[in-house]
């Protein structure tokens, strides 16, 4: 629609709806993608083999974020509702473990400078494939203290020693510390405030904030990742230290009219877009789609959902296209959009949205991960529970539910908090 | 995940360099079989083993920047090589502007890097000299106009220095912009930005000049390109950050929630300029500001606004009918209670 006046902008997004006609449905066609349906096997073969053959050269862009590749990929697996075997799941941890830093915290890779973002990730990964006994691996005192080391006088925190602030490092950091039992006053005092601060006058958040004079302004623009962080850093802060009732909220109302306007229309197949006038990319299926229940366990907590709260004030079974028709890659592996490749990150984030727009579409409150069937697939890949073809009709969720805060699977962010709350482990303050 | 492309000969490896004989490289992973490893070609695990050889013995030397430097060109996300490359400058007193000549052509190159641009800020915190960033800065415009970096940067450079010289030029900036593309919603933020979000300026002291220059502005804008949602933000939020009624407005949306066949052709009012006459009409995004006006209005205005929220799921904004049927159940039950 560029009401006759075409920009850049409008020029960009005509050819990019010109890309995403969705095909007709071909039932006689051997693969699914052109019927709507989630291809799993496609996938698998796709994430196995990257985990087992190893990256083509062009991942050395992602030679710094090694813990996020396991992540992306074992993540992936889990909402497949597939796990490594014993041996595979033994080597991830290993894996991980080469990263950690003597300073507690982990690198994107073995010998790397300790870091935020890496941290997130790999804890994130031992709790898929760890135990207990990799998890007394993971140095709690060293990390606390270096957690610490990054805080800002303003309640924000540096990604690395020297490193840039922003909400994403915040989002880390919090969310590790919530899995592993760290969360103190100490540790938080200030960041509400600065993560407030971040909310952009569109309603979605900034990557970071800065003091102007007597005032602090936004540095950037509302954007689909950071309103992820920041509304998951909120949540986060509220679970654990609710605030008082006159202190200064985050604006709900505006937050929730910029997220549902993330979504594109029908000629974009519903997908979602990250920032206003941008294309849509299936990553943002989770970093928007994702924001939903986080917002929705907000008005709850301040008694604002009436009896209709479960109903989504989003199109979740329009989100199903986007993924299905346009994201999934016919070679395996999800992506941003066609006729672009797949990679590991995409293939998560398109698999976490469609979980959630799976979950949100039947309104279902089924969300725990079914750990049943014993059927093998092969060797290095344990089915966990059998799954029906997903469709973009209302059919019952095909994939695993994942933890709105973590992007974990219920069942592994609880074993991993349970564990670090239990008596066996050494305090780390 | 593009891979810089090399036209260029491979220069020699660390490994075979009689002047690097002094360093042992150190392998990535040493008693693991990693999962998912990375197949690097020759020319980058040579780099990377040498740089974890140089930064166990701590050594800080000028060949640690020429190391650094092809650790960047291959992988600019490695922050480890970009943060010890930082300290390595420090360390020996290497002339920072030379590092930032170096980084206005890494800058173009890697744009969407974090590093890039995070290196700048450290550097100009030693330099300080702003300006001529500024400059700079506008050039990468013409390469991408929305990349977020390096408005953060600008919006970062503003703020930190915070010099009278250095915002006097923004908003012509943000026109030139704003010129190019209407729908540039990264411009439209440093609007925001700018005029809002900077304290109060040289010559900006008359707040209620100031805001009637911006409304023309935002509603000229809507006018040109009626559908265009970083317009609309922006008279919402310059609205609700200076508590100003949305009814105020009344009398410019109206025209827009309105059929191309209903508009009328004979008036001319400056302050509220109609929609062009391309225009997709009526506009979603103004069916929703007038829809807003009625429920702040309260008791019977609020059933006009649920039969626009209606009229939009329906209708004009069929993609978000299950937001609509949520205003409509909100609204209904504020009326009840």
């Amino acid at each position: 629609m560029d009401d006759g006046y075409p920009t850049p902008t409008s020029i960009s997004q005509k050819a990019t709806v010109a890309l995403l006609v969705q095909p007709p449905i071909s039932p006689s066609s051997a693969s699914k993608i052109p019927q709507g349906i989630l291809d799993n096997n496609l996938h698998l073969g796709y994430l196995g083999r990257h985990l087992l053959q190893g990256l083509p050269a062009r991942y050395t862009s992602q030679d710094a974020s090694q813990s996020w590749l396991l992540f992306w990929s074992l993540q992936s697996l889990s909402l497949l509702k597939v796990e490594l075997d014993e041996g595979n799941k033994k080597r991830a941890s290993d894996t991980i473990l080469a990263m950690q830093n003597p300073a507690g915290a982990f690198g994107g890779g073995p010998g790397q400078a300790p870091h935020l973002l890496p941290t997130y990730a790999a804890i994130c990964t031992m709790g898929i494939v760890g135990s207990p006994s990799t998890w007394s691996q993971i140095n709690r005192p060293s990390l606390y203290q270096f957690f610490m080391s990054l805080k800002e006088p303003d309640g924000s925190f540096r990604v690395s020693q020297r490193g840039e602030v922003d909400v994403r490092g915040v989002y880390c950091l919090l969310a590790v510390a919530k899995l592993l039992g760290m969360m103190t006053r100490e540790l938080v005092l200030g960041t509400r405030e600065w993560v407030r601060s971040c909310q952009t006058y569109e309603g979605g958040f900034a990557s970071a904030t800065i003091g102007v004079g007597e005032q602090s302004a936004p540095l950037g623009e509302a954007h689909g990742g950071y309103t992820f962080c920041a509304l998951a850093a909120w949540v986060l802060l509220e679970s654990e230290f609710p605030s008082d009732k006159g202190s200064k909220s985050i604006n709900l109302k505006s937050l929730r009219r910029w997220l549902v306007n993330m979504q594109g229309d029908e000629d974009e197949l519903y997908g979602f877009r990250g920032r206003t006038n941008k294309l849509v990319d299936g990553c943002y299926s989770w970093w928007v789609g994702g924001c939903f229940k986080l917002l929705a366990e907000l008005e709850e907590r301040r008694g604002m959902s009436g009896k209709d709260a479960e109903e989504p004030i989003w199109n979740p079974e329009g989100l199903k296209q986007y993924i299905l028709y346009a994201a999934q890659h016919p070679a395996g592996g999800l992506r941003d959009k066609p006729p672009k490749s797949p990679d590991m990150y995409h293939t998560l984030y398109c698999l976490a949205g469609l979980s959630v727009a799976q979950y949100a579409a039947t309104a279902s409150t089924t969300t725990s991960t079914s750990t049943t069937s014993s059927t093998s697939t092969s060797p290095t890949f344990r089915t966990i529970a059998q799954s029906a073809p997903s469709q973009t009709s209302n059919a019952p969720p095909s994939l695993n539910a994942t933890d709105p805060l973590f992007n974990l699977t219920q069942t592994h962010a609880e074993a991993m908090m349970a564990y670090f709350k239990s008596g066996e482990v050494e305090a780390f303050q | 995940m593009s891979s810089p492309t090399t036209s260029a000969p491979e220069p020699p490896r660390y490994a075979d360099r009689p002047e690097w004989s002094d360093v042992i490289p150190v392998e990535q992973y040493e008693n693991v079989n990693p999962l998912a490893p990375i197949f690097y070609k020759d020319i980058y695990k040579d780099a990377a083993d040498y740089f974890r050889g140089i930064v166990k013995t701590g050594e800080k030397s000028q060949r640690v920047l020429d190391l650094t430097e092809r650790i960047i060109r291959l992988n600019p996300a490695h922050y480890t090589a970009w943060q010890y490359r930082y300290e390595t400058l420090l360390a020996i007193e290497a002339d920072l502007e030379d590092e930032l000549r170096l980084m206005d052509e890494l800058a173009i190159t890697y744009l969407k890097t974090y590093q890039v641009w995070h290196h700048r800020r450290l550097l100009m915190l030693k330099i300080r000299k702003p300006a001529t960033e500024l400059v700079f800065i506008a050039k990468t415009f013409r390469e991408d106009a929305k990349n977020y970096h390096t408005w953060s940067y600008r919006q970062w450079l503003l703020a930190y220095f915070n010099d009278d010289s250095l915002w006097s030029g923004e908003l012509d900036f943000v026109d030139e912009l704003l010129n190019a593309d209407i729908r540039n919603n990264s411009a439209w933020h440093h609007r925001f930005f700018t005029v809002f979000q900077s304290g109060v300026r040289d010559g900006e002291q008359d707040t209620e000049r100031i805001l009637r220059r911006e409304l023309i502005y935002v509603k000229q804008s809507i006018s040109l390109a009626p559908n265009n949602a970083s317009a609309w933000n922006y008279l919402r939020g310059i609205l609700d950050h200076n508590g100003i009624p949305y009814s105020k407005m009344i009398a410019f949306v109206q025209p827009y929630t309105l059929p191309n066949d209903d508009q009328k052709a004979d008036l001319v009012d400056l302050d509220n300029p109609p929609p062009s006459k391309d225009a997709h009409l009526p506009c979603a995004a103004a069916v929703e500001f007038l829809a807003d006006i009625y429920e702040a209005e309260g008791g019977d205005s609020m059933l006009k606004a649920t039969e626009l929220w209606k009229s939009l799921g329906n209708e004009h904004d069929v993609a978000r009918k299950k937001y609509w049927e949520y205003r409509i159940r909100e609204g209904l039950r504020a009326i009840q209670t």
